[in-house]
């Protein structure tokens, strides 16, 4: 409960994973911001400036991958999780600009407080 | 023909060169089915000799579901003096049974006398490769529909999963968002934590979680399928890497508690002088692992009258190092062997097993190693896995 300064962005075309993953992260005191797709996130992600982005790799229009080595160019010191349905080996692109496999989230997320962890976890060693 | 030809055709000794050299088996027979003639062939096809065969009934060789066949074949020929084709099994000398095709016709020699003759040769191989390559497009098309599944039930199992979640910490004292909005509506979250505890509200809760997680694990073990892992590959000596595996198996909590693993008696008769083997050890660890779990349970789940056993084996056969594993438990019929690396065939109780063990286990060895996985089996008699990975490394 001691979150309100990190600012988390979320990307999920999914209502109800989006909905119930920004109600996690709001009861942790986490500040949430959340949209459907990337092209809306872009849009906001300067003014913005989220410690953690997290988003989904299949999304309407532009994907997860591109979005994050887009949004990488706007904010460089954001850090990127990617939440993926499909068994996926980070790409070189995405490694180059420092996710190791540990970024990568598999759906379906057992756990949030894990998810949490990783959050805070990302905040205080400030890697990004 | 020219004089050269005639020659040759006279001549009654290039005739039987002919024959006794042919690789394929030469033969005829009366007409009540007893051979008067096999060529030397046989011997080496069959492993009889022919004294053991010349005088005896084509009847007592070939497997008994397959003779009305063969007989209505014979008849046929009789009947329209024409070349028939047939596929029947065939008792080898070792005891066991090999496919043959066999072209036969009808023959009236100078003297009147007729015969049945033919050639016949081994398809066994060619045939069950066939079968192989039959099941091995059916995995393709069910593994596309696997991944597919996987992904679209993902989202709505995350939500499952997470809302149920969200519902426990809704009630939570800890968060100040509960005791603001508790307060709001003039209710005590307390007393309402009380009340869900003693109605049993957080135990139905949890038993959401823990169903979701289980189907989450089927799906992960689904997208298996759509992975095409060969990374990670090593040489390994393969009589250390199964005798490795034989000890997990042993501390598996299933295989402990539930199948009674140390009553089982483990017999290895692995060949020196193996050379490595190039494989993905998690992914064959997983491979033998579902082999020697699924040997387990047919060990438990039968009242045997003799010591349960399993064997294990390793050798090389026609460039591949082939793994046995062999149980001494109930076996199973042949439909059941033909369709045991399906996806969700299961035998088992619906909730005793998903069903897909053995279907990623030939997902990973002939996808990831791009070697064979098979199963002999009749019940009664045990059940026999072979996995063969190739000796010259995984491509």
């Amino acid at each position: 409960m001691n979150n309100p300064a990190i600012t988390v962005l979320l990307v999920e075309d999914n209502d109800m994973i989006r909905e119930c993953i920004t109600a996690y992260l709001e009861d942790e005191g986490f500040t949430v911001h959340s949209y459907v797709t990337a092209e809306q996130a872009l849009e906001r992600i300067v003014a913005i400036n989220p410690v953690v982005c997290i988003s989904d790799m299949r999304l309407p229009g532009m994907d997860g991958e591109s979005f994050i080595l887009k949004a990488h160019t706007l904010c460089p010191v954001t850090s990127f999780l990617l939440h993926t349905g499909i068994l996926y080996t980070l790409s070189d692109e995405l490694r180059d600009i420092g996710m190791t496999d540990g970024d990568v989230l598999l759906k379906p997320i057992h756990d949030l407080s894990k998810l949490v962890k990783r959050i805070t976890h990302i905040s205080v060693t400030g890697r990004g | 023909m020219p004089p050269k030809a005639e020659m040759f055709f006279k001549s009654e000794s290039r005739y039987r060169m002919l024959v006794e050299n042919s690789s394929d088996i030469i033969f005829s027979l009366d007409f009540e089915g007893y051979f008067d003639y096999v060529s030397p062939a046989w011997k080496n096809i069959l492993g009889h000799e022919p004294s053991e065969v010349i005088g005896h009934n084509f009847r007592e060789f070939v497997n008994p579901d397959d003779i009305p066949r063969c007989e209505d074949i014979f008849m046929a020929v009789i009947r329209t003096n024409s070349m028939q084709e047939m596929t029947y099994r065939i008792h080898h000398g070792d005891g066991s049974w090999r496919r043959h095709t066999s072209r036969v016709n009808r023959h009236r020699d100078e003297n009147g006398v007729q015969t049945i003759f033919g050639t016949a040769h081994d398809v066994t191989e060619r045939l069950r490769f066939e079968e192989l390559m039959t099941q091995s497009e059916k995995m393709t098309m069910i593994s596309g529909m696997a991944a597919g599944m996987a992904h679209e039930i993902n989202n709505p199992l995350g939500a499952i999963l997470q809302h149920a979640q969200n519902i426990e910490r809704r009630v939570s004292a800890n968060i100040p968002a509960n005791v603001q909005a508790a307060a709001e509506v003039g209710v005590s979250l307390d007393l309402v934590h009380a009340y869900m505890e003693k109605r049993g509200i957080f135990d139905f809760i949890a038993h959401i979680r823990s169903a979701g997680i289980k189907a989450s694990d089927i799906i992960t073990n689904m997208l298996q399928f759509s992975r095409r892992s060969d990374a990670g590959a090593e040489p390994v000596d393969l009589s250390t890497f199964v005798d490795k595996v034989l000890e997990l198996a042993g501390t598996d909590y299933d295989m402990k508690k539930k199948y009674n693993f140390h009553r089982i008696e483990l017999q290895r008769h692995y060949v020196a002088d193996l050379p490595p083997v190039l494989l993905s050890v998690t992914g064959m660890e997983q491979v033998l692992l579902n082999i020697l779990n699924n040997a387990a349970q047919a060990l438990a789940g039968s009242d045997l009258p003799h010591q349960p056993r399993i064997s294990v084996r390793t050798r090389v056969a026609a460039g591949m190092a082939v793994i046995e594993i062999e149980d001494n438990g109930p076996g199973m019929d042949k439909k059941t062997a033909q369709r045991i690396f399906e996806p969700f065939f299961t035998t088992k109780e619906i909730g005793v097993g998903t069903g897909l063990g053995l279907s990623v286990a030939y997902e990973i060895v002939t996808k990831g190693h791009h070697g064979l996985i098979d199963v002999s089996s009749q019940p009664g008699m045990g059940c026999c896995f072979t996995v063969k990975l190739p000796l010259q490394g995984v491509a």
